[in-house]
């Protein structure tokens, strides 16, 4: 039996059970990795970005695999708020695993508006809000500055009683401004880091291979050094939780993520190939901290020297 | 209608052999004890084609074969990840997620089914020959073309011993059999009457097809087995929507769960075809 605490108190009552979370966009609303692994175990589902009306999503081809990636153009298809709301927060309420809906949406009131209606059902432990859509029009708005995430976060803070997740867009020149702005605007955590923007070209037919603007979010262990820097560098910038996301398909993936800051983590795209690597991390995490006599995974946290003057 | 998951399971099992067909073609058997019990035809596994993280997503192949615990998939060298399966060798371990997807219909009162396997399309017909005949079927027609001789599925291993099962051969080339297109005998294999109309293959042949249908006195049971890129298989990254028809106006389905098999009706094809070539690699 292990000695270590794994549970993370991600504020406003949100404390999940451990800190393995399977990421937005790769677990949908857990309908069918409940068919296929025991989601209960889990630490917190993650769901798939969830809209004030329901998206058809973006035409195809919607994802493309690149070296040790995946690039991805999924346009955030959902059946939308009401939906998850009235219908699927049922399920939800009778599950043992925290879920935390992801909202996206293109403006502040339609933000707010989604946590309203949520707010009215059980079953939801926290909101992510989802800043950082690389994939639709307005979605990476808000990501990018943070005075209008700032202003963003404060209404949503406003509004909602529950614990508030800011998901961090990679594709910013300063990410821990960001933080910085939707910490003190009353974020609960924040979760680093979203898709990067990337290209896969189709040389043959001399364009990309992603459709509309042909970019999409690069996710995989391609993105894991580029993860792990920023998680570093929103540590650094914020006393809230960190959940570390980008490219986790390990124990160890997930072991670095902790000493470079994180206080939890999220599984994304490894769950497609390997449906039951999350449980798998979970159990390997908890092996690792009972081997190491640790309390906490966050006893690994590495601790930056000065930069030199 | 979407697929049930609940059969599919992550299962690891030992590659029994490996075949260099002619023409290219590969057929590779794997033990894969819970897949071979309960695969019906049309459906897909997830096969992890090496370790990774290159490549990273597992590969989408239809059930081709299944014998006792074994079971074969056919395929071509079309990039990193069938190249990979095509140099796994006897011993090697091969990960198998299934079986996903919705299958073939067949039913036991059928009389006869006739099959449209286009190239590559081969794949889930040797399977589907033998359900048929073991449900009662009466008997199973497979029209099968390809490019030129050298490239098509060698009929002896769509029949594989089961009775009741014919092949109609045809090649661009006219090298083997109907010189012309598959889609050319579908009129002459469905006069004396059929119950089912089964196809798969390049998405201008499924067209074809498609359209041959309309002109014919076409059974009501008419099906086509699609591909799209896929990132999992089981409905959760969103990655394989297919243009179908409904409520009136081109809607997104899910080939994993929706398909890969769908009535032909419901595909929209026109909005098929205009969708980049990179759609299916």
């Amino acid at each position: 039996m292990s000695n270590a605490d794994l549970r993370v108190d991600l504020g406003r009552g949100c404390v999940l059970p451990n800190p393995v979370g399977v990421a937005s966009g790769t677990f949908g609303y857990g309908f069918e990795f409940e068919q296929l692994i025991d989601i209960q175990r889990l630490g917190a589902i993650y769901t798939k970005g969830t809209t004030p009306l329901p998206r058809e999503g973006n035409p195809p081809p919607r994802v493309a695999e690149t070296a040790g990636g995946m690039l991805n153009s999924i346009g955030l298809q959902n059946p939308g708020v009401d939906h998850v709301a009235t219908v699927y927060a049922a399920s939800f309420a009778r599950w043992h695993v925290p879920v935390i809906v992801n909202v996206a949406a293109a403006a502040v009131e339609e933000y707010v508006r989604c946590v309203r209606t949520l707010d009215a059902a059980d079953g939801i432990a926290a909101y992510e809000l989802n800043i950082s859509c690389p994939n639709i029009a307005h979605g990476m708005d808000f990501g990018l500055d943070p005075a209008a995430a700032g202003r963003l976060v404060q209404a949503v803070r406003g509004a909602t009683p529950r614990c508030l997740v800011v998901k961090l867009s990679p594709n910013v020149t300063e990410i821990g401004a960001v933080a910085r702005a939707v910490e003190d605007a009353g974020a609960d955590a924040v979760s680093a880091v979203n898709t990067f923007v990337g290209m896969k070209v189709h040389l043959g037919l001399r364009r990309p291979v992603l459709p509309n603007r042909g970019t999409g979010g690069l996710s995989g262990p391609a993105v894991k050094p580029l993860a792990l820097a920023a998680v570093a560098r929103v540590r650094a910038a914020v006393r809230i939780p960190v959940v570390g996301v980008g490219g986790i398909a390990s124990v160890e993936d997930a072991l670095e993520f902790f000493v470079a800051g994180a206080d939890a983590i999220q599984v994304g795209t490894a769950n497609f190939a390997d449906p039951s690597v999350s449980l798998r991390i979970l159990d390997g995490l908890t092996a690792y901290a009972e081997a190491a006599g640790l309390q906490r995974l966050t006893d690994l946290r590495w601790q930056p020297a000065p930069l030199p003057a | 209608m979407l697929s049930s998951l609940s059969r599919a399971r992550d299962e690891t099992g030992e590659v029994l052999r490996v075949e260099q067909l002619p023409g290219g073609l590969v057929e590779l058997t794997a033990h894969l004890p819970h897949l071979a019990a309960t695969a019906r035809a049309g459906e897909f596994a997830q096969l992890r084609c090496g370790p990774g993280p290159i490549p990273l997503l597992r590969r989408p192949f239809s059930v081709a074969w299944v014998d006792g615990e074994s079971c074969s998939f056919v395929f071509e060298r079309v990039g990193a990840g069938t190249r990979l399966l095509a140099a796994m060798r006897t011993g090697d371990m091969l990960g198998s997620l299934g079986p996903l997807g919705i299958g073939f219909t067949l039913q036991p009162s059928m009389r006869r089914v006739v099959c449209v396997a286009g190239g590559l399309g081969c794949a889930p017909f040797p399977l589907l020959a033998k359900q048929a005949r073991t449900m009662g079927v009466g008997d199973v027609v497979i029209l099968h073309g390809a490019a030129t001789a050298a490239r098509l599925y060698p009929s002896e291993r769509f029949v594989r011993g089961v009775d009741g099962v014919r092949v109609v051969e045809s090649t661009d080339d006219g090298t083997r059999g109907h010189h012309g297109l598959v889609v050319d005998l579908i009129a002459a294999a469905l006069s004396d009457g059929a119950d089912a109309v089964h196809a798969c293959g390049p998405n201008p042949m499924l067209a074809a097809t498609a359209a041959t249908l309309r002109d014919l006195v076409a059974p009501r049971i008419v099906e086509a087995s699609l591909e799209a890129p896929m990132g999992c298989g089981f409905g959760t990254c969103l990655g394989c929507a297919l243009p179908v028809r409904r409520d009136g106006g081109t809607a997104w389905a899910l080939c994993c769960r929706e398909g890969p098999v769908m009535p032909m009706d419901t595909v929209d094809w026109d909005a098929l075809r205009a969708l980049p070539p990179a759609h299916v690699a």
